[in-house]
C-alpha cells in the first residue's frame, strides 16, 4: 500500500514539475521590457549581429534575426507626446503594400530623417511619405492609427552608417496596443513574413500604456 | 396506411408528455422570440441574419424541450425504484412509430433547409456571401454586372488583408487607399476581398458580412448598409501572431454627403503615396512570392 | 516438419520494449537531420526536421520489434503462429510490444488518459490567457502555440479514444473471437500513438505551431520548425487510422462465431464497423494533403501556393474531406456506446436496432458529402452552397434515428441509475445542444456571422467533448470491471457526473454567446467587453477540469488502492463480453461459442442464454 501510494504521489510530483516547468519556461516568456520615463523612446533596429551598435544581443536564442533593439516591449505613459528615436541600420527591402510608404498618425504627420542620398553625402530633412522601395521597416501602430515608414540606409552610404529617425505621436489611455513591421523582412521565409516578423521580440511587439 | 395504435400501458405516459411538451413548448416559443439575436440591423443582410436565426432558435426551442422532457421524464417515471434488477416490457421496435419520427425529421429538415435556401436565393442574403473566387491567371477588374444582384450603381471598394490588418481602396474614387472603411448610407455596396500573403477573414460584425481573403483571389460579397453608426471590422481567420489584434472598430456608415467629404480628405491626404500604390487590380502579387533571399 | 515448426521458440532479433525503441530512435533523429541538411535545398531545417521525425518513429518501431516476424520469415527460421503463442505475462507485458488485444486495449486506454490529460493542461492555461482581454498573460505568440497544441493533441486523442481502447479490447470478446484478425497491425496501430504524441510536443521547442489543427496554407508553409511536428505527427495518426480501419473491419466480417449473425452484433461493434470504414476511406486523404505540404515545406514544390501556381483551397478540401468524416469517427463509436448501454441499465431490449444500424450508416454515408460546409465563407462557387446546406442538415435524420431508438429503449423500462446510464444520459442531452447549434452552422446566411466564432468553437466542444468524452466515461466505468477486474466507486462516480456535466455546460454554454457578440476563434486578444463572461467561462472550466482530476483519483484509486475485485458481471448484463470470466482468459474463449441469442434479449419470454459456451469441436475462429 505504502509503496503504491509513493508510487502515485512520484507521479503525481513529477507531473506537476513537469507542468511548471513547461509554463514557466515557455508558455509565460517574453522579452524583456523597455520603461520610458521621460516618453522618449529610442530603439535600434539591426538585421545581423555584428552591426548592433548600441545594445549587443548575446542572449539572444535567435541573433541572425532581424529585430528592434532593446526590446520589443515599451512601457509608455498614457495621454502623452511620445519621442522617438530610431537608429536605423537596415538596407532597404521594400513594402509589400506601398502605400504604407505614407507617415500616418505622427505630429504634423512627418518624421524627421537624418540620411544620406544616393551619392553618399549626408543629408536632413523633414518626410510625409518615403519611396516604398527604400522602406527598410515600419514602425506602426494600427490601433493608435500611426504608421511610420523606416528610409533604409542608402547603398552608397559609408559603411556602418544609421539613419538616425525621428518623430513624436500621441497616446490615449491606458491599455497594451500592439505595433509591428509592415516590410516583409524575414529573409527565408514565405512572403518574408515569417520567424522575426511572426515573434514576439523581433519585428513586432507591445506598447503598454499606463 | 397503419395508424399507429397507443398501447394501454403508455397511454397516460403519452397523455402527460404531450401536457408538458405543449405547455413549455408555447412558452419556449414566445421567449425564443423576444431573444435579440446579433448581428442586428445595421445591414439589410444582418437584419435578414436576425431574423432566421431567430426564427431557428423558435423551430428548435420545441424540439430540445421535446427530448430533454422525454429524458427528463424517463428518468423520473422509468426509474426502477425497487431494491430489485426488474426487466421491462420486451418492445423491440415499434414500425409506424419510426416512420413517424423519420418523416417528422425529415419533413422538419426540408422545411429548415427550404428556409435557408429561398433566403439564400432572395436578392438581399444572396449579396450578402461571396461569389467564386477568382482563379490564378484571369485578368481584368471584377466588375458587378458578373455577379448575382450585382448592378452598375454599387460602389467598388476592395479590401486588401495583410499581416496585420486590413486596407480598402475605392475604385470609384481613383483607387484611393485607406486605412478605415467609410461607407455611403443606403447605397449597395460590392466588396472585393483579396489578401497580399496569408488567408484572412474579413467580418463586419455588425454589418453581417464575413468573407475569406485569399492571396491571388478576388471574393466579392455584397452589403447594403441602412443605419449610420460605427460598426467592427475583425480578422476571422487565424493569421499568425497578431491574429487576435487585427481588429479596428473605427468603420463607419455614413450619409451620402459625409462620404463625399470624408472621400476628398483621404484623396488628398494620400495625394504622393498614391502614386507609389499599383493601379487597382481584383488582386495582387507583390514581391517576394514565396522565399525571398 | 509442420508440427516442429509450430513447437519451436519464437527468435527475437530484437527485444520487444520501448528501450531499444527509444535507443534507436534517437540517433535515428539524428541521421534523419543529417540527411536532410546534406539533400536539403533550402538551408531552413525543415528537411531535416521531418526526415528526423520519420526515420526516429521508423527506428523506435523497429526497435520495437515490428521487424522481427517479417525478418524472420525472411531468413526462413520457424515461427509460431499466434494462436499457439505463449500469452503474455505480468504487468511488464503492458510496457512492450504485445499482440493480445486486451493488453492493446489497456496500453490504449492508459496512453490516452495521459494525452487527455496533456491537452486538459493546455485548455486550462488556455482559459488562464483568456482572463484578461489583452495578452498580458500569455504572449499571443505562445497563445496560438498553444491553441495548436490542445487542438491537435485533443483531435488525437478523440481519433482513438473508443476505438482504441474499447474497440481492441472488446470487439473480439463481442464477436466470440479467440483474437483480432491481423494482431501485428493492431499493436502497430497503437504503438503510432506515442511517437505521434511525443512529436507533437516537441513543437514546443520549437515554439509550436501557429495554425491550429487546420493546418491552413500559406500561414503553415510560413511558420518555423514547429510545424513540422504536426506534418509528422499528423501523418502517424493517419496512419495508424487506416491500420486500425482495416483491422477492425477484417475482424468483424470474418471472425465472428458461429451464430453472431450481423442481427444479433452489438450495437457497439456496429459503431465501431462504421467508424472503421470512415477511418480507412478519409485518413488516406489527409496523408495525401500531409504529404504535399511536406514536400511545399521542405522541397519548394508550390501545391498551395497560389502566388507560385497552387491553390490553398486545395488544402482546404482535401482536408475537410479528410476533417468532416474524421468528426463522425469521433462520435459513432460513442453512439455505439450509447446504444449498447442503455438496454443494459434500462433492463430492455434495443428498441428498433435494425433502424438504430442504418442511423449509423446513415451518418456514416452523408459524412462523405458535407466537407465544404467548412468553406461558405471561404469564396467557393455560390451554386455549391444550397446543396452543403441541404446535405449537412439531413445528417441530423439519421442522428434524430439514433435519439429515437435511445429514447425508445427507455420507455417504460425499468432504468437502473449508475453511472454508466448517467453518463449515457448526459450525452443525450450535451449531443442534442451541439446537434441543434449545427443546425445554425449549416445554413449559410447564418453561418455568414457564425463561422470562425466562438459559436462554432462551442458547437464543436458540445458534440466532442459533451458527447464522445461523455461515452468514453460512460464505457470506462461500465467495461473497466471487466478490463482490470476493479469497480470504480459509484459514489465518487455520480459526483463525479454531476459536477462534469453541470461544469461542462456552464463553460461551454456562454460560449455560444460569445460567438454571437463577435468574438472569433483562436484570438490572443479580445473585446474588453466580453471580459465578464469570459473569466465565468475560465472559472467554469477550471472546475470541470476539477471534475477530471477527481476522476482520476477514482480510477486511481480503484486501480491501485481499493482491492475491491469485481465481479464477473457486475450489471447482470446479458452481452457476450460479460459471460466470459474476469480478468478475461488469454485467448478469450477456451473453445470458439456458439451464439444462440441476441445481446439486449432482458425480459423476453423463453429468451436463450446468449451462448453455448462448449462450442464446435476443431472450430477455432468464426463466420
Amino acid at each position: 500500500m505504502v509503496g503504491r501510494l509513493l508510487i502515485v504521489a512520484g507521479a503525481v510530483v513529477a507531473a506537476v514539475i513537469g507542468i511548471v516547468a513547461f509554463v514557466g519556461l515557455f508558455m509565460l516568456q517574453r522579452p524583456g521590457t523597455l520603461a520610458a520615463r521621460s516618453a522618449d523612446v529610442h530603439l535600434e533596429t539591426v538585421a545581423a549581429v555584428n552591426q548592433a551598435l548600441e545594445w549587443p544581443r548575446p542572449n539572444d536564442p535567435h541573433p541572425d534575426w532581424v529585430a528592434y533593439l532593446p526590446t520589443t516591449i515599451l512601457k509608455v505613459p498614457a495621454n502623452a507626446t511620445i519621442n522617438m528615436t530610431i537608429d536605423q541600420e537596415d538596407g532597404a527591402s521594400g513594402l509589400r503594400n506601398p502605400f504604407w510608404g505614407e507617415v500616418q498618425g505622427t505630429d504634423g504627420a512627418k518624421l524627421h530623417v537624418t540620411y544620406f542620398d544616393d551619392k553618399g553625402n549626408p543629408q536632413e530633412g523633414d518626410m510625409t511619405s518615403i519611396d516604398p522601395t527604400q522602406a527598410a521597416h515600419t514602425f506602426a501602430v494600427p490601433d493608435l492609427g500611426v504608421f511610420v515608414p523606416l528610409l533604409g540606409v542608402n547603398a552608397n552610404a559609408p559603411a556602418g552608417s544609421t539613419n538616425v529617425i525621428t518623430f513624436s505621436f500621441k497616446t490615449h489611455g491606458p491599455g497594451v496596443y500592439h505595433w509591428q513591421c509592415f516590410v516583409p523582412c524575414a529573409a527565408k521565409t514565405v512572403f518574408n513574413n515569417g520567424g522575426p516578423m511572426s515573434t514576439l521580440g523581433y519585428m513586432g511587439g507591445e506598447l503598454i500604456v499606463s | 396506411m397503419k395508424t399507429i395504435r397507443i398501447h394501454e400501458a403508455d397511454r397516460p405516459h403519452a397523455l402527460r408528455l404531450l401536457t408538458i411538451w405543449l405547455v413549455l413548448s408555447i412558452v419556449g416559443v414566445i421567449v425564443a422570440l423576444q431573444i435579440h439575436i446579433p448581428p442586428g440591423d445595421q445591414s439589410i443582410q444582418g437584419a435578414d441574419q436576425s431574423r432566421t436565426m431567430t426564427l431557428m432558435t423558435a423551430l428548435a426551442t420545441p424540439i430540445f424541450i421535446g427530448v430533454v422532457l422525454m429524458i427528463v421524464y424517463s428518468a423520473f417515471a422509468f426509474r426502477n425504484r425497487g431494491p430489485e434488477l426488474v426487466d421491462g416490457p420486451p418492445m423491440l421496435g415499434n414500425t409506424p412509430i419510426q416512420i413517424a419520427w423519420i418523416t417528422g425529421s425529415t419533413i422538419l429538415v426540408l422545411f429548415l433547409a427550404l428556409v435557408g435556401i429561398t433566403s439564400l436565393a432572395s436578392s438581399n442574403v444572396a449579396q450578402a456571401v461571396g461569389a467564386p473566387g477568382r482563379s490564378i491567371g484571369q485578368s481584368g477588374g471584377q466588375t458587378g454586372s458578373g455577379t448575382a444582384g450585382g448592378s452598375g450603381s454599387e460602389l467598388q471598394i476592395q479590401v486588401i488583408g495583410q499581416q496585420w490588418y486590413f486596407t480598402y481602396r475605392y475604385q470609384d474614387y481613383g483607387g484611393v487607399e485607406t486605412t478605415h472603411l467609410y461607407l455611403p448610407n443606403d447605397r449597395p455596396v460590392e466588396l472585393h476581398v483579396t489578401s497580399l500573403d496569408v488567408v484572412h477573414s474579413f467580418w463586419a460584425y455588425q454589418l453581417g458580412v464575413k468573407a475569406d481573403a485569399n492571396l491571388g483571389v478576388d471574393n466579392v460579397i455584397h452589403v447594403t448598409p441602412q443605419k449610420l453608426g460605427s460598426f467592427q471590422v475583425r480578422c476571422a481567420e487565424l493569421c499568425g501572431l497578431w491574429h487576435g489584434a487585427m481588429a479596428d472598430s473605427s468603420g463607419k456608415v455614413v450619409s451620402q454627403s459625409d462620404f463625399d467629404s470624408w472621400i476628398q480628405q483621404q484623396q488628398q491626404s494620400f495625394t504622393d503615396i498614391q502614386k507609389a500604390v499599383p493601379s487597382y487590380a481584383p488582386f495582387y502579387f507583390p514581391d517576394p512570392l514565396t522565399k525571398g533571399s | 516438419m509442420v508440427t516442429a515448426n509450430l513447437m519451436s521458440e519464437r527468435r527475437m532479433l530484437i527485444p520487444n520494449n520501448p528501450i531499444t525503441g527509444l535507443l534507436l530512435a534517437i540517433p535515428g533523429y539524428f541521421f534523419g537531420v543529417w540527411l536532410g541538411n546534406v539533400f536539403g535545398l533550402f538551408d531552413d531545417q525543415n528537411t531535416g526536421v521531418i526526415l528526423g521525425y520519420t526515420v526516429a518513429t521508423a527506428a523506435f518501431l523497429v526497435g520495437m520489434g515490428f521487424l522481427n516476424y517479417p525478418l524472420t520469415r525472411l531468413l526462413g527460421w520457424p515461427v509460431t503462429p499466434i494462436s499457439e503463442s505463449e500469452p503474455d505475462a505480468g504487468l511488464s507485458r503492458y510496457f512492450r510490444l504485445s499482440l493480445d488485444h486486451k493488453v492493446i486495449g489497456l496500453q490504449y486506454l492508459f496512453t490516452i488518459l495521459i494525452m487527455l490529460l496533456l491537452g486538459g493542461i493546455g485548455a486550462m492555461m488556455i482559459r488562464s490567457s483568456l482572463l484578461v482581454p489583452d495578452s498580458s498573460i500569455t504572449p499571443p505568440g505562445q497563445y496560438i502555440a498553444l491553441i495548436g497544441l490542445h487542438s491537435v493533441m485533443m483531435i488525437f486523442i478523440t481519433s482513438a479514444v473508443i476505438v482504441g481502447p474499447f474497440g481492441n479490447y472488446l470487439v473480439p470478446l463481442m464477436i466470440g473471437a479467440r483474437r483480432m484478425a491481423f494482431p501485428r497491425l493492431e499493436a502497430l496501430s497503437f504503438w503510432l500513438v506515442p511517437p505521434a504524441a511525443v512529436i507533437l510536443a516537441v513543437a514546443a521547442f520549437w515554439g509550436g505551431f501557429p495554425t491550429g489543427w487546420t493546418g491552413y496554407p500559406p500561414l503553415s508553409e510560413q511558420a518555423g520548425q514547429g510545424m513540422d511536428s504536426y506534418i509528422v505527427g499528423f501523418g502517424l495518426i493517419a496512419l495508424a487510422l487506416v491500420v486500425s480501419g482495416v483491422n477492425m473491419l477484417a475482424t468483424i466480417i470474418t471472425l465472428r462465431a458461429p451464430g453472431m449473425t450481423w442481427t444479433r452484433l452489438p450495437i457497439f461493434v456496429w459503431g465501431i464497423f462504421t467508424t472503421s470504414i470512415l477511418g480507412m476511406l478519409a485518413a488516406p486523404v489527409l496523408t495525401a494533403a500531409i504529404v504535399m505540404l511536406a514536400m511545399d515545406r521542405s522541397v519548394q514544390t508550390s501545391f498551395f501556393l497560389s502566388s507560385n501556381g497552387g491553390s490553398n483551397y486545395l488544402w482546404e478540401n482535401l482536408f475537410w474531406f479528410f476533417g468532416h468524416p474524421e468528426v463522425y469517427i469521433f462520435i459513432l463509436p460513442a453512439f455505439g456506446i450509447v446504444m449498447e448501454i442503455v438496454p443494459h441499465f434500462a433492463r430492455k431490449p434495443l428498441w428498433g436496432y435494425r433502424t438504430g444500424v442504418v442511423g449509423l450508416f446513415g451518418v456514416a454515408l452523408l459524412s462523405w458529402f458535407v466537407w465544404q460546409h467548412h468553406l461558405f465563407v471561404s469564396g467557393i462557387a455560390p451554386v455549391l452552397r444550397p446543396f452543403y446546406t441541404l446535405s449537412t442538415e439531413l445528417i441530423s435524420i439519421p442522428t434524430g434515428i439514433i435519439f429515437l431508438v435511445v429514447l425508445g429503449t427507455m420507455w417504460r423500462a425499468r432504468i437502473w441509475f449508475s453511472v454508466p446510464m448517467l453518463f449515457c444520459m448526459g450525452f443525450l442531452v450535451n449531443f442534442l445542444i451541439g446537434g441543434i447549434s449545427g443546425v445554425y452552422l449549416s445554413d449559410v446566411p447564418t453561418d455568414v456571422t457564425l463561422h470562425g466564432s466562438y459559436f462554432s468553437m462551442a458547437h464543436f466542444h458540445y458534440t466532442i467533448m459533451g458527447g464522445e468524452i461523455f461515452g468514453l466515461m460512460a464505457a470506462v466505468y461500465y467495461w473497466l470491471p471487466k478490463m482490470t477486474g476493479r469497480m470504480m466507486s459509484e459514489t465518487i462516480g455520480k459526483l463525479h457526473f454531476w459536477w462534469m456535466f453541470v461544469a461542462f455546460n456552464s463553460t461551454f454554454f456562454p460560449l455560444f454567446i460569445i460567438g454571437l457578440l463577435n468574438m472569433p476563434r483562436r484570438v490572443a486578444q479580445y473585446n474588453p467587453a466580453l471580459q465578464g463572461l469570459n473569466i465565468w467561462v475560465s472559472v467554469s472550466a477550471f472546475f470541470l477540469f476539477g471534475s477530471m482530476v477527481l476522476f482520476a483519483g477514482n480510477l486511481v484509486y480503484a486501480l491501485a488502492f481499493s482491492g475491491r475485485r469485481a465481479l464477473a458481471n457486475p450489471w447482470h448484463a446479458r452481452s457476450l463480453e460479460w459471460q466470459v470470466p474476469t480478468p478475461v482468459p488469454a485467448h478469450n474463449f477456451d473453445r470458439v461459442p456458439v451464439i444462440t441469442g441476441g445481446p439486449y434479449d432482458y425480459g423476453m419470454p423463453n429468451a436463450r442464454p446468449v451462448a453455448d459456451f462448449g462450442g464446435i469441436r476443431g472450430v477455432t475462429s468464426g463466420a
